[in-house]
Protein backbone atom coordinates (compact mmCIF):
# COMPACT_ATOMS: atom_id res chain seq x y z
CA UNK A 1 0.00 0.00 0.00
CA UNK A 2 0.90 3.08 -0.85
CA UNK A 3 0.15 6.73 0.82
CA UNK A 4 0.71 9.91 -0.98
CA UNK A 5 -0.29 13.40 -0.55
CA UNK A 6 -1.92 16.03 -3.25
CA UNK A 7 -3.35 19.56 -3.43
CA UNK A 8 -6.23 19.78 -5.45
CA UNK A 9 -8.18 22.84 -7.02
CA UNK A 10 -11.59 22.41 -7.61
CA UNK A 11 -13.40 24.93 -10.79
CA UNK A 12 -16.74 26.69 -9.62
CA UNK A 13 -18.59 24.28 -11.77
CA UNK A 14 -17.40 21.20 -9.68
CA UNK A 15 -17.14 22.47 -5.66
CA UNK A 16 -21.12 20.98 -5.14
CA UNK A 17 -20.59 17.35 -6.28
CA UNK A 18 -19.24 14.49 -3.90
CA UNK A 19 -16.46 13.64 -6.17
CA UNK A 20 -14.26 12.59 -3.34
CA UNK A 21 -17.07 10.55 -2.34
CA UNK A 22 -17.17 9.41 -5.83
CA UNK A 23 -13.75 8.52 -6.12
CA UNK A 24 -13.70 6.45 -2.91
CA UNK A 25 -16.77 4.62 -4.34
CA UNK A 26 -15.31 4.32 -7.95
CA UNK A 27 -11.39 3.54 -7.01
CA UNK A 28 -10.05 0.91 -4.24
CA UNK A 29 -8.36 3.63 -2.34
CA UNK A 30 -9.11 5.86 1.18
CA UNK A 31 -9.16 9.68 0.88
CA UNK A 32 -7.87 11.26 3.57
CA UNK A 33 -8.48 15.12 4.12
CA UNK A 34 -6.61 17.11 6.35
CA UNK A 35 -7.21 20.71 5.17
CA UNK A 36 -9.79 22.42 3.12
CA UNK A 37 -11.37 25.54 2.12
CA UNK A 38 -14.04 25.66 -0.09
CA UNK A 39 -16.39 28.57 -1.16
CA UNK A 40 -19.16 28.88 -3.93
CA UNK A 41 -16.39 29.84 -6.57
CA UNK A 42 -13.58 27.22 -6.08
CA UNK A 43 -12.06 25.42 -3.49
CA UNK A 44 -9.15 23.43 -2.56
CA UNK A 45 -8.55 20.26 -0.84
CA UNK A 46 -5.21 18.43 0.66
CA UNK A 47 -5.24 15.04 1.34
CA UNK A 48 -3.80 11.82 1.30
CA UNK A 49 -4.80 9.14 -0.95
CA UNK A 50 -4.22 5.45 0.16
CA UNK A 51 -3.83 2.40 -1.95
CA UNK A 52 -2.25 0.22 -4.44
CA UNK A 53 -0.05 2.96 -6.89
CA UNK A 54 -1.47 1.91 -9.66
CA UNK A 55 -5.16 2.62 -8.44
CA UNK A 56 -4.13 5.98 -7.09
CA UNK A 57 -2.61 6.72 -10.60
CA UNK A 58 -5.83 5.88 -11.99
CA UNK A 59 -7.84 8.26 -9.77
CA UNK A 60 -5.65 11.26 -10.22
CA UNK A 61 -6.10 10.35 -14.14
CA UNK A 62 -10.15 10.36 -13.32
CA UNK A 63 -9.82 13.65 -11.59
CA UNK A 64 -8.04 15.56 -13.80
CA UNK A 65 -10.60 14.15 -17.00
CA UNK A 66 -13.05 15.87 -14.50
CA UNK A 67 -11.50 19.27 -14.32
CA UNK A 68 -9.57 19.09 -10.72
CA UNK A 69 -6.24 20.61 -10.66
CA UNK A 70 -3.85 17.94 -8.82
CA UNK A 71 -0.99 18.66 -7.90
CA UNK A 72 1.31 17.41 -5.25
CA UNK A 73 0.81 18.89 -2.02
CA UNK A 74 3.75 21.12 -2.33
CA UNK A 75 2.61 22.38 -5.55
CA UNK A 76 4.74 23.92 -8.46
CA UNK A 77 8.19 22.43 -7.65
CA UNK A 78 9.75 22.75 -11.22
CA UNK A 79 11.08 26.47 -10.58
CA UNK A 80 12.86 29.04 -13.43
CA UNK B 1 3.12 13.95 -3.83
CA UNK B 2 4.92 13.17 -1.09
CA UNK B 3 5.30 9.55 1.11
CA UNK B 4 4.75 11.24 4.51
CA UNK B 5 6.93 7.65 6.44
CA UNK B 6 9.51 8.59 3.99
CA UNK B 7 10.06 11.82 4.56
CA UNK B 8 10.16 11.54 8.30
CA UNK B 9 12.96 9.30 8.05
CA UNK B 10 15.26 10.65 10.76
CA UNK B 11 17.97 12.82 9.29
CA UNK B 12 21.60 11.76 9.76
CA UNK B 13 22.61 14.11 12.11
CA UNK B 14 22.71 17.61 13.03
CA UNK B 15 18.84 18.07 14.53
CA UNK B 16 19.58 19.02 17.48
CA UNK B 17 18.74 22.58 17.84
CA UNK B 18 21.09 25.23 17.94
CA UNK B 19 22.00 28.13 20.09
CA UNK B 20 19.13 30.70 18.42
CA UNK B 21 17.08 28.11 16.62
CA UNK B 22 14.32 26.19 18.34
CA UNK B 23 13.24 23.70 15.65
CA UNK B 24 10.53 23.75 12.63
CA UNK B 25 7.29 25.26 13.56
CA UNK B 26 3.88 24.60 11.57
CA UNK B 27 2.69 27.40 9.63
CA UNK B 28 -0.86 26.94 10.02
CA UNK B 29 -1.18 24.58 13.46
CA UNK B 30 2.02 25.64 15.33
CA UNK B 31 2.61 22.10 15.91
CA UNK B 32 6.44 21.95 16.92
CA UNK B 33 9.20 19.51 15.37
CA UNK B 34 12.85 19.14 15.06
CA UNK B 35 15.58 20.75 12.53
CA UNK B 36 15.26 18.01 10.34
CA UNK B 37 14.53 17.47 6.59
CA UNK B 38 11.21 17.69 7.06
CA UNK B 39 8.47 20.29 5.33
CA UNK B 40 5.03 19.77 6.11
CA UNK B 41 3.29 18.98 9.23
CA UNK B 42 2.39 15.49 9.23
CA UNK B 43 -1.03 16.40 11.42
CA UNK B 44 -2.72 19.16 9.74
CA UNK B 45 -0.41 19.46 6.68
CA UNK B 46 0.41 22.82 6.75
CA UNK B 47 4.03 24.24 5.69
CA UNK B 48 6.90 24.17 8.11
CA UNK B 49 9.55 26.93 8.86
CA UNK B 50 12.08 27.92 11.17
CA UNK B 51 11.26 28.92 14.55
CA UNK B 52 13.63 31.03 15.95
CA UNK B 53 14.73 31.89 19.68
CA UNK B 54 14.06 35.76 19.19
CA UNK B 55 14.93 36.40 22.85
CA UNK B 56 18.96 34.83 22.27
CA UNK B 57 19.01 36.49 19.22
CA UNK B 58 18.25 39.83 20.66
CA UNK B 59 20.85 39.62 23.12
CA UNK B 60 24.20 39.57 21.04
CA UNK B 61 22.33 41.06 17.36
CA UNK B 62 23.21 44.59 16.82
CA UNK B 63 24.17 47.19 13.82
CA UNK B 64 27.56 46.98 15.33
CA UNK B 65 27.69 43.10 15.17
CA UNK B 66 26.07 43.32 11.63
CA UNK B 67 28.75 45.62 10.46
CA UNK B 68 31.48 43.67 12.00
CA UNK B 69 30.62 40.52 9.78
CA UNK B 70 31.40 39.16 6.81
CA UNK B 71 30.55 41.30 3.10
CA UNK B 72 27.95 38.58 2.41
CA UNK B 73 24.66 37.30 3.50
CA UNK B 74 26.19 35.42 6.53
CA UNK B 75 26.80 38.98 8.56
CA UNK B 76 22.98 37.96 9.13
CA UNK B 77 23.76 34.63 10.36
CA UNK B 78 22.24 34.78 14.02
CA UNK B 79 18.86 35.18 11.74
CA UNK B 80 19.40 32.35 9.14
CA UNK B 81 19.12 28.37 9.96
CA UNK B 82 22.20 26.87 9.73
CA UNK B 83 24.31 25.80 13.53
CA UNK B 84 27.49 25.83 12.83
CA UNK B 85 29.76 28.52 10.61
CA UNK B 86 28.42 28.24 6.45
CA UNK B 87 31.16 26.57 4.49
CA UNK B 88 29.26 26.95 1.08
CA UNK B 89 28.58 30.09 -0.65
CA UNK B 90 30.21 32.61 1.47
CA UNK B 91 30.24 35.43 -1.12
CA UNK B 92 26.24 35.26 -2.12
CA UNK B 93 24.43 38.73 -1.27
CA UNK B 94 25.30 42.06 0.05
CA UNK B 95 24.88 43.30 -3.74
CA UNK B 96 24.31 46.98 -4.89
CA UNK B 97 21.46 48.81 -3.87
CA UNK B 98 21.53 51.65 -6.43
CA UNK B 99 20.10 54.63 -6.32
CA UNK B 100 18.26 54.87 -9.30
CA UNK B 101 17.67 58.40 -10.72
CA UNK B 102 17.35 57.71 -14.30
CA UNK B 103 14.73 55.40 -14.19
CA UNK B 104 12.82 57.26 -11.16
CA UNK B 105 12.45 60.60 -13.12
CA UNK B 106 11.19 58.21 -16.39
CA UNK B 107 8.22 57.21 -14.06
CA UNK B 108 8.05 59.94 -11.96
CA UNK B 109 9.79 58.87 -8.30
CA UNK B 110 12.05 60.81 -7.16
CA UNK B 111 13.63 58.24 -4.19
CA UNK B 112 13.81 55.04 -6.32
CA UNK B 113 16.11 52.30 -5.57
CA UNK B 114 17.32 49.15 -7.20
CA UNK B 115 18.14 45.99 -5.41
CA UNK B 116 20.49 44.51 -7.91
CA UNK B 117 21.00 40.64 -7.33
CA UNK B 118 21.62 40.08 -11.21
CA UNK B 119 25.30 40.32 -9.87
CA UNK B 120 24.96 37.65 -6.87
CA UNK B 121 27.20 35.28 -6.42
CA UNK B 122 28.10 32.69 -7.90
CA UNK B 123 25.09 32.59 -10.60
CA UNK B 124 23.59 35.82 -11.02
CA UNK B 125 20.21 35.38 -9.70
CA UNK B 126 18.97 35.70 -5.97
CA UNK B 127 18.69 31.89 -5.81
CA UNK B 128 22.32 32.22 -5.16
CA UNK B 129 21.00 33.17 -1.60
CA UNK B 130 18.55 30.65 -0.64
CA UNK B 131 20.89 27.84 -2.29
CA UNK B 132 23.92 29.19 -0.70
CA UNK B 133 21.59 28.61 3.30
CA UNK B 134 20.30 25.41 1.67
CA UNK B 135 23.28 23.32 1.04
CA UNK B 136 25.23 24.90 4.76
CA UNK B 137 21.79 23.17 5.97
CA UNK B 138 22.46 20.29 3.96
CA UNK B 139 26.00 19.55 4.62
CA UNK B 140 24.78 19.89 8.56
CA UNK B 141 22.22 17.42 8.15
CA UNK B 142 24.47 15.04 6.80
CA UNK B 143 23.32 15.07 3.27
CA UNK B 144 25.47 14.25 0.18
CA UNK B 145 23.41 14.50 -2.53
CA UNK B 146 21.35 17.71 -3.57
CA UNK B 147 18.52 17.85 -6.01
CA UNK B 148 16.17 20.00 -7.79
CA UNK B 149 13.48 20.41 -10.26
CA UNK B 150 14.45 23.24 -12.73
CA UNK B 151 14.88 25.17 -16.02
CA UNK B 152 16.79 28.17 -15.48
CA UNK B 153 18.33 30.07 -12.34
CA UNK B 154 17.72 27.62 -9.53
CA UNK B 155 19.43 24.51 -11.15
CA UNK B 156 22.56 27.32 -11.64
CA UNK B 157 22.96 27.64 -8.32
CA UNK B 158 22.20 24.32 -7.14
CA UNK B 159 24.30 22.81 -9.65
CA UNK B 160 27.06 25.16 -8.63
CA UNK B 161 26.85 25.28 -4.94
CA UNK B 162 27.10 21.56 -5.55
CA UNK B 163 29.93 21.64 -7.42
CA UNK B 164 32.03 23.66 -5.21
CA UNK B 165 30.74 21.56 -2.16
CA UNK B 166 31.64 18.19 -3.78
CA UNK B 167 28.22 17.14 -3.43
CA UNK B 168 26.67 14.61 -6.00
CA UNK B 169 23.57 16.82 -7.64
CA UNK B 170 20.63 16.17 -9.78
CA UNK B 171 18.71 18.23 -11.61
CA UNK B 172 15.78 17.02 -13.45
CA UNK B 173 14.25 18.82 -16.46
CA UNK B 174 11.35 18.11 -19.06
CA UNK B 175 13.02 16.12 -21.86
CA UNK B 176 12.06 19.12 -24.76
CA UNK B 177 13.44 21.76 -22.94
CA UNK B 178 15.86 23.82 -25.24
CA UNK B 179 19.22 22.66 -24.91
CA UNK B 180 20.66 26.18 -24.85
CA UNK B 181 18.92 26.74 -20.95
CA UNK B 182 20.60 23.58 -19.60
CA UNK B 183 24.33 24.42 -21.43
CA UNK B 184 25.09 26.52 -18.03
CA UNK B 185 24.20 23.73 -15.84
CA UNK B 186 26.43 21.24 -17.27
CA UNK B 187 30.06 23.08 -16.97
CA UNK B 188 29.37 22.28 -13.13
CA UNK B 189 28.84 18.33 -13.89
CA UNK B 190 25.75 17.78 -12.27
CA UNK B 191 23.40 15.02 -13.42
CA UNK B 192 20.87 16.34 -15.70
CA UNK B 193 17.75 14.12 -15.76
CA UNK B 194 15.81 15.07 -18.81
CA UNK B 195 12.34 13.36 -17.87
CA UNK B 196 9.78 12.33 -20.83
CA UNK B 197 6.64 14.02 -20.30
CA UNK B 198 5.21 17.84 -19.75
CA UNK B 199 5.71 20.31 -16.67
CA UNK B 200 3.17 18.51 -14.48
CA UNK B 201 4.85 15.04 -14.90
CA UNK B 202 8.74 16.29 -13.54
CA UNK B 203 6.44 18.22 -10.52
CA UNK B 204 5.17 15.14 -9.48
CA UNK B 205 8.21 12.69 -10.28
CA UNK B 206 10.26 15.01 -8.34
CA UNK B 207 7.57 15.14 -5.38
CA UNK B 208 7.99 11.34 -5.52
CA UNK B 209 11.49 11.17 -5.64
CA UNK B 210 11.82 13.61 -2.83
CA UNK B 211 9.93 11.49 -0.85
CA UNK B 212 11.58 7.92 -1.49
CA UNK B 213 15.63 9.10 -2.11
CA UNK B 214 17.45 10.20 0.76
CA UNK B 215 18.84 13.49 -0.86
CA UNK B 216 18.51 17.07 -0.04
CA UNK B 217 15.87 18.57 -2.21
CA UNK B 218 16.30 21.95 -2.42
CA UNK B 219 13.10 23.12 -2.73
CA UNK B 220 10.79 20.46 -1.03
CA UNK B 221 12.81 18.51 2.16
CA UNK B 222 15.10 21.32 2.55
CA UNK B 223 12.36 24.35 1.60
CA UNK B 224 12.07 25.84 5.38
CA UNK B 225 15.54 26.31 5.31
CA UNK B 226 16.10 27.58 1.70
CA UNK B 227 13.38 30.03 1.78
CA UNK B 228 14.71 32.03 4.93
CA UNK B 229 17.66 33.07 2.66
CA UNK B 230 15.17 35.45 0.88
CA UNK B 231 15.29 37.36 4.48
CA UNK B 232 18.77 38.23 3.46
CA UNK B 233 17.29 40.83 0.77
CA UNK B 234 15.22 42.80 3.25
CA UNK B 235 17.87 42.43 6.00
CA UNK B 236 20.40 44.18 3.35
CA UNK B 237 17.84 46.56 1.81
CA UNK B 238 17.50 47.70 5.34
CA UNK B 239 21.02 48.29 5.96
CA UNK B 240 22.39 49.45 2.70
CA UNK B 241 19.19 52.48 3.25
CA UNK B 242 20.93 53.40 6.25
CA UNK B 243 19.38 51.67 8.58
CA UNK B 244 15.85 51.70 7.70
CA UNK B 245 12.62 50.12 6.38
CA UNK B 246 11.49 51.85 3.06
CA UNK B 247 7.86 53.11 2.49
CA UNK B 248 7.24 50.45 -1.16
CA UNK B 249 8.79 47.63 -1.71
CA UNK B 250 8.06 45.66 -5.67
CA UNK B 251 9.01 41.92 -5.75
CA UNK B 252 8.40 39.99 -8.17
CA UNK B 253 6.28 36.41 -7.42
CA UNK B 254 7.38 33.00 -8.35
CA UNK B 255 6.34 30.85 -6.03
CA UNK B 256 5.76 34.00 -3.69
CA UNK B 257 8.36 32.90 -1.10
CA UNK B 258 10.62 35.73 -1.87
CA UNK B 259 7.54 38.89 -1.00
CA UNK B 260 6.88 36.74 2.24
CA UNK B 261 10.53 36.68 3.17
CA UNK B 262 11.11 40.16 2.27
CA UNK B 263 8.10 41.13 4.68
CA UNK B 264 9.32 38.68 7.23
CA UNK B 265 12.94 39.67 7.40
CA UNK B 266 11.67 43.09 7.46
CA UNK B 267 9.16 42.63 10.42
CA UNK B 268 12.23 40.88 12.22
CA UNK B 269 15.04 43.65 11.77
CA UNK B 270 12.09 45.96 13.59
CA UNK B 271 10.93 43.88 16.65
CA UNK B 272 14.41 43.06 17.73
CA UNK B 273 15.16 46.89 17.21
CA UNK B 274 17.97 46.95 14.73
CA UNK B 275 15.55 48.79 13.12
CA UNK B 276 12.49 51.36 13.36
CA UNK B 277 9.30 49.70 12.87
CA UNK B 278 7.45 50.91 9.90
CA UNK B 279 4.17 50.04 9.78
CA UNK B 280 3.72 51.93 6.80
CA UNK B 281 5.31 49.73 4.47
CA UNK B 282 3.92 48.09 1.49
CA UNK B 283 4.52 45.06 -0.26
CA UNK B 284 3.82 45.04 -3.61
CA UNK B 285 3.91 41.93 -5.90
CA UNK B 286 4.82 41.68 -9.31
CA UNK B 287 3.92 38.92 -11.68
CA UNK B 288 4.09 38.19 -16.01
CA UNK B 289 0.51 38.29 -17.31
CA UNK B 290 0.77 34.81 -18.88
CA UNK B 291 1.23 33.45 -15.13
CA UNK B 292 -0.37 35.84 -12.92
CA UNK B 293 -2.81 33.21 -10.36
CA UNK B 294 -2.14 35.37 -7.33
CA UNK B 295 -2.89 38.63 -9.65
CA UNK B 296 -5.61 37.21 -11.10
CA UNK B 297 -6.65 36.56 -7.19
CA UNK B 298 -5.90 39.96 -6.18
CA UNK B 299 -8.15 41.63 -8.84
CA UNK B 300 -11.00 39.56 -7.74
CA UNK B 301 -10.57 40.24 -4.46
CA UNK B 302 -10.36 36.63 -3.18
CA UNK B 303 -8.19 34.80 -1.39
CA UNK B 304 -7.95 31.71 -3.00
CA UNK B 305 -5.74 31.05 -6.34
CA UNK B 306 -6.72 29.50 -9.24
CA UNK B 307 -3.45 27.91 -11.02
CA UNK B 308 -2.71 28.52 -14.11
CA UNK B 309 -0.65 27.08 -17.12
CA UNK B 310 2.32 29.19 -17.54
CA UNK B 311 2.51 31.15 -20.96
CA UNK B 312 4.85 34.03 -20.80
CA UNK B 313 8.79 35.07 -21.27
CA UNK B 314 9.53 35.56 -17.73
CA UNK B 315 10.49 31.98 -17.64
CA UNK B 316 11.86 32.31 -13.90
CA UNK B 317 8.42 33.43 -12.82
CA UNK B 318 6.52 30.47 -14.51
CA UNK B 319 5.17 29.16 -11.35
CA UNK B 320 1.47 28.10 -12.37
CA UNK B 321 0.53 26.62 -8.50
CA UNK B 322 2.76 29.18 -6.21
CA UNK B 323 3.21 27.28 -3.02
CA UNK B 324 3.55 30.83 -1.26
CA UNK B 325 0.97 32.16 -3.06
CA UNK B 326 -1.97 32.18 -0.37
CA UNK B 327 0.71 33.74 2.26
CA UNK B 328 1.69 36.08 -0.53
CA UNK B 329 -1.18 37.57 -1.06
CA UNK B 330 -1.88 38.17 2.55
CA UNK B 331 0.85 39.89 2.74
CA UNK B 332 0.35 42.10 0.21
CA UNK B 333 -3.25 42.09 1.89
CA UNK B 334 -1.97 43.33 5.40
CA UNK B 335 0.36 45.74 4.02
CA UNK B 336 -2.39 47.62 2.22
CA UNK B 337 -0.12 46.57 -1.09
CA UNK B 338 -0.92 46.13 -4.70
CA UNK B 339 -0.58 42.87 -7.17
CA UNK B 340 0.29 43.98 -10.77
CA UNK B 341 0.91 41.88 -13.95
CA UNK B 342 2.85 42.55 -16.89
CA UNK B 343 2.36 41.49 -20.84
CA UNK B 344 5.19 39.93 -22.37
CA UNK B 345 5.89 43.22 -24.43
CA UNK B 346 5.96 45.41 -21.60
CA UNK B 347 8.42 42.80 -19.92
CA UNK B 348 10.41 43.77 -22.74
CA UNK B 349 9.92 47.44 -22.23
CA UNK B 350 11.04 46.95 -18.73
CA UNK B 351 14.27 45.54 -19.39
CA UNK B 352 15.17 47.72 -22.24
CA UNK B 353 14.27 50.70 -19.66
CA UNK B 354 16.25 49.54 -17.19
CA UNK B 355 19.28 49.15 -18.88
CA UNK B 356 19.33 52.26 -20.81
CA UNK B 357 18.34 54.22 -17.35
CA UNK B 358 20.72 52.38 -14.98
CA UNK B 359 22.97 50.20 -16.91
CA UNK B 360 21.34 46.92 -15.50
CA UNK B 361 20.93 44.12 -17.79
CA UNK B 362 18.29 42.27 -16.07
CA UNK B 363 16.51 38.96 -17.21
CA UNK B 364 12.46 38.72 -17.63
CA UNK B 365 11.80 38.63 -14.21
CA UNK B 366 13.46 42.34 -13.84
CA UNK B 367 11.65 43.78 -16.90
CA UNK B 368 8.48 42.32 -14.87
CA UNK B 369 9.43 44.21 -12.00
CA UNK B 370 10.17 47.78 -13.67
CA UNK B 371 6.84 47.27 -15.53
CA UNK B 372 4.50 46.55 -12.80
CA UNK B 373 6.91 49.84 -10.64
CA UNK B 374 5.79 51.84 -13.89
CA UNK B 375 2.19 50.97 -13.18
CA UNK B 376 2.03 51.03 -9.90
CA UNK B 377 3.64 54.68 -10.25
CA UNK B 378 1.46 56.05 -12.68
CA UNK B 379 -1.64 55.01 -10.43
CA UNK B 380 -0.48 56.54 -7.51
CA UNK B 381 -0.39 53.72 -6.10
CA UNK B 382 3.63 54.56 -5.41
CA UNK B 383 3.78 58.22 -4.82
CA UNK B 384 6.91 60.01 -5.82
CA UNK B 385 7.95 60.98 -2.70
CA UNK B 386 7.84 57.11 -1.29
CA UNK B 387 11.20 55.60 -0.84
CA UNK B 388 10.86 53.10 -2.82
CA UNK B 389 12.90 49.59 -3.52
CA UNK B 390 12.39 47.42 -6.60
CA UNK B 391 14.09 43.91 -6.39
CA UNK B 392 15.76 43.05 -9.62
CA UNK B 393 16.15 38.87 -9.11
CA UNK B 394 18.60 37.58 -11.92
CA UNK B 395 21.01 38.70 -14.95
CA UNK B 396 19.34 39.49 -18.28
CA UNK B 397 22.77 36.65 -19.73
CA UNK B 398 20.22 34.62 -18.66
CA UNK B 399 17.39 35.53 -21.09
CA UNK B 400 19.09 37.12 -24.02
CA UNK B 401 16.85 34.76 -26.42
CA UNK B 402 13.59 37.30 -24.35
CA UNK B 403 15.26 40.53 -26.52
CA UNK B 404 14.86 38.74 -30.25
CA UNK B 405 13.67 41.11 -32.13
CA UNK B 406 13.11 43.72 -30.36
CA UNK B 407 16.42 45.67 -30.07
CA UNK B 408 17.44 47.68 -33.10
CA UNK B 409 20.42 46.23 -35.55
CA UNK B 410 24.16 47.59 -35.24
CA UNK B 411 24.83 50.48 -37.90
CA UNK B 412 26.57 49.60 -40.53
CA UNK B 413 29.60 51.80 -42.10
CA UNK B 414 32.17 51.43 -44.58
CA UNK B 415 35.83 51.34 -42.94
CA UNK B 416 36.17 55.03 -43.44
CA UNK B 417 36.27 57.86 -41.13
CA UNK B 418 33.94 59.69 -43.72
CA UNK B 419 31.36 56.72 -43.44
CA UNK B 420 31.44 57.40 -39.73
CA UNK B 421 31.02 61.06 -39.94
CA UNK B 422 27.88 60.41 -41.17
CA UNK B 423 26.48 58.64 -38.91
CA UNK B 424 27.42 60.81 -36.05
CA UNK B 425 26.61 64.10 -37.45
CA UNK B 426 24.15 62.97 -40.57
CA UNK B 427 23.57 66.81 -41.62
Amino acid sequence: MTRLRFHMTFPEERVKEPILYEISQKFRVVPNIRRADVSDSSGWVELELEGELPEIERTIDYLRKRGIHVDPLEKTILEG
Amino acid sequence: MSNPSASHRPSPEGTSPSAFLKGLKCRECGRLYDLAAIHVCDFCFGPLEVDYDYEAIRRVLTRDAIQKGPNSLWRYKHLLPVVNEPTIGLHAGMTPLLKADRLGKALGLKRLYIKNDTVNHPTLSFKDRVVAVAINRARELGFKTVACASTGNLANSVSAHAASAGMNCFVFIPHDLEAGKILGNLIYKPTVVAVKGNYDDVNRLCSEIGAEYPWAFVNINIRPYYAEGSKSMAFETAEQLGWRIPDQVVVPIASGSLLTKIWKGFQEFSSLGIVDAHPGLKVNGAQASGCSPVYQAFMAGRTQFVPVKPKTIAKSLAIGNPADGYYSLDVVGKSHGQVEAATDPEIVEGMVLLAETEGVFAETAGGVTVACLRKLAKKGAIRPDDLTVAYITGNGLKTMEALTGYLPEPVGIDPTLASFRKIVNPS
